[in-house]
């Protein structure tokens, strides 16, 4: 027994689904982030144990990409948990349900 | 062997706390146990060789983007509202939906024939930085891009603080002052 690469996807693929019911499925706005986050790691996860099924050259642009897309979620952590606090300033409430000003 | 150890206890603790955020009330415990399934993924990262990416991931995901968010849970004092539902009525459709999607997605996963190479190469320190910063006309280019990330990092710090300041003067965020 040995690790093998369909491991490391199975298990980026479960985190992945945890990510997107906790996204969708809870109501207070902190766990819907968080859920974001999770899924983004989990892709992170998937890119980096395909990288390495490559051979030498190929499996560069795999662990060059999870940089980039870390990156790219400290920039949407950023700006969405500073909507997070202009709206519950307004609203005073932490349920995703509430925030439906812009509905229609 | 021990590789396969290793990847299983760094998994469990993965998945635990990944559900640990799913069932957690408070908006805290579900932010603590978040760091922890971030930790074991970035050590998941150094079992598979990409050690790099595993510290970027400790660094900015446990260190940063966690500790914004525990900051911004705290300074919003998240638990004030705790009358709100964990879950509602979309859930029960949702919960099915996402699993059936997963099981499809694994069957396809399972039946793809994938093995790991041996001539892959270890994303170093010494690597990563060739690659990223190769400014060779025939390159990869992706200097380019880490240039661009650093314009948006910037113009998404500049759009946080100008969404999150209190408007200066204004009646409005007065009275709220001083409730």
């Amino acid at each position: 027994m040995a690790l093998e690469a369909i491991y490391v996807q199975v298990l980026a693929l479960i985190l992945f689904s945890i990510g997107l019911i906790v996204a969708i499925a809870r109501r207070n706005v902190f766990f819907v982030l968080m859920g974001v986050e999770i899924a983004l790691n989990a892709v992170n996860l998937s890119f980096v144990g395909f990288a390495k099924t490559l051979p030498a050259d190929l499996s560069v642009a795999g662990q060059i990409v999870p940089l980039f897309s870390i990156a790219i979620a400290a920039a949407e952590a950023c700006v969405g948990l500073a909507m997070v606090i202009l709206i519950f300033r307004n609203r005073e409430s932490v349920d995703a349900d509430t925030y439906s000003n812009m509905k229609g | 062997m021990l590789a396969l150890i290793y990847f299983i206890i760094l998994g469990i603790l993965a998945v635990g706390s990944a559900l640990c955020v799913l069932l957690s009330r408070h908006p805290l415990y579900g932010a603590l146990s978040l760091v922890l399934s971030m930790l074991s993924l970035a050590g998941i990262y150094g079992l598979l060789g990409s050690p790099f990416i595993g510290v970027v991931q400790v660094m900015v995901y446990a260190g940063a983007i966690m500790m914004l968010l525990t900051f911004v849970i705290m300074v919003l004092n998240g638990a004030r509202d705790s009358k709100t539902p964990m879950f509602d009525g979309v859930s029960l459709f949702v919960i099915p939906g996402v699993i059936v999607l997963a099981a499809l997605v694994g069957f396809v996963l399972v039946r793809t024939p994938m093995a790991f190479d041996e001539t892959t190469l270890r994303g170093s320190v010494a690597l990563t930085s060739r690659t990223l910063f190769d400014v060779a006309q025939t390159g990869p280019g992706y200097f380019v891009l880490f240039e661009i990330l650093g314009l948006l990092l910037l113009s998404s710090m500049a759009a946080a603080v100008l969404l999150a300041k209190k408007r200066l003067g204004s009646v409005d965020s007065d009275d709220k002052e001083e409730k």
